[in-house]
């Protein structure tokens, strides 16, 4: 299961769940300005604050960088 | 096969382009890394003629599904250009994935990126503390005393992503405040804003996150300390220009030159239109028309060469 960790206005945040959405990964949403929990993970994965984090089976992409992305998706299937 | 054009960038300039070039039936490639420019930083766009308000991530949307709506148009997203090398009468054009085309004419619009401070603990900080995209991480500063470095609109903008979120916030600007008075109205208003003029910043610090900022006074040459969790860096744009220096005329400041009556620059068979080049407003707007301009210059620079 793809995760992304992501906040409510993030323009880079919508085009990857928009990009998820029209290659139909299935993903699941955390918004880390309303899930403390979320946020508190994501920055353990991730080192860092900013958003989006996509945690795709466990490799950690910071940022909508859609070749690590396509990357990480193909070495999953 | 050799593209009649080949459009770099799915910002504004790109995507007006790139319309005109499907509707003129040119054999045509657009190549991005993704769509909106810079302007899908923009929490709310709102001199956007044709829209009251709108968030730069739907104006994104709104480009590119304009842009997919035309026949004729090859778009290639996702993507960045390593190179662009002239080749006798062509131009080859590389991309990041090993794709490498052939084209008559190049028009490049591949915008701007943030301008960084270039202080110590900005680049050990970056996502740390240290962000260069308010609208994405304002929301990380819940109830935490953050700084935002810039004088200008977009440091203004920053501080307006900001007030919903953060405690306190000092905006460091380097001299004056010199944003659009209808943005500092609205920052003035509310308590939580200090303003600090003729701020250097010196140095960015802090553990595994940032813990405070450094700035020099200007005026009376002391160095202060302030205690923030987040940096928001705004202090303008370069032009994405490098891959071009050896190609074409840039300004001092890295800006493309162009003629603006046709958006020409100074090697035959590149053009340019947007953020990248040397016009001296930087809105959506102009980068649209510029685009426009651009291509249909490129048009009848192809009918004239047969």
């Amino acid at each position: 299961m793809v995760k992304i960790y992501s906040t409510t206005h993030c323009p880079y945040c919508k085009m990857a769940k928009d990009y998820f959405t029209k290659t139909n990964v299935e993903f699941k949403d955390f918004n880390v300005e309303a899930d403390d929990e979320a946020l508190a993970e994501m920055v353990k994965k991730s080192g860092q604050m900013g958003v989006p984090v996509i945690d795709i089976e466990g490799t950690i992409i910071v940022g909508f960088d859609r070749q690590a992305i396509e990357h990480a998706l193909s070495g999953k299937k | 096969m050799i593209y009649d054009t080949i459009i770099i960038g799915g910002g504004p300039a790109g995507v007006a382009a790139g319309i005109y070039a499907a509707r003129k039936k040119l054999k045509s490639l657009l190549i991005t890394k993704d769509f909106g420019g810079q302007s899908v930083n923009s929490a709310a766009i709102e001199n956007f003629i044709g829209y009251k308000s709108i968030s730069g991530a739907d104006f994104a949307g709104v480009l590119e599904g304009h842009l997919r709506a035309q026949e004729g148009i090859e778009i290639k997203d996702g993507l960045l250009v390593d190179s662009i090398k002239k080749q006798g009468d062509i131009f080859e054009v590389a991309d990041n994935a090993g794709g490498i085309y052939q084209t008559k004419t190049v028009l490049y619009t591949a915008g701007s990126s943030h301008r960084k401070l270039d202080v110590p603990g900005e680049k050990e900080y970056e996502g740390k503390g240290v962000f260069y995209c308010s609208i994405c991480d304002a929301p990380l500063m819940k109830n935490k005393p953050v700084a935002v470095v810039g004088g200008g609109n977009s440091g203004l903008e920053a501080v307006i992503d900001l007030l919903p979120y953060a405690s306190k916030i000092y905006l460091l600007a380097r001299s004056e405040v010199k944003g659009d008075p209808i943005y500092l109205d609205k920052i003035k208003k509310d308590g939580k804003v200090e303003i600090i003029t003729n701020a250097n910043t010196k140095e960015i610090s802090g553990d595994t996150f940032v813990k405070s900022i450094s700035y020099e006074d200007s005026v009376s040459h002391e160095t202060k300390n302030l205690e923030v969790s987040g940096v928001f860096v705004a202090i303008g744009w370069i032009p994405n220009s490098g891959m071009l220096k050896d190609l074409v005329k840039l300004n001092d400041k890295g800006h493309i030159i162009v003629d603006p009556k046709n958006q020409q620059t100074s090697l035959t068979g590149i053009w340019a239109a947007g953020d990248v080049t040397d016009g001296p407003y930087a809105q959506i707007g102009p980068a649209i028309g510029d685009g426009i301009v651009a291509l249909l210059n490129v048009y009848d620079y192809l009918n004239k060469k047969g």
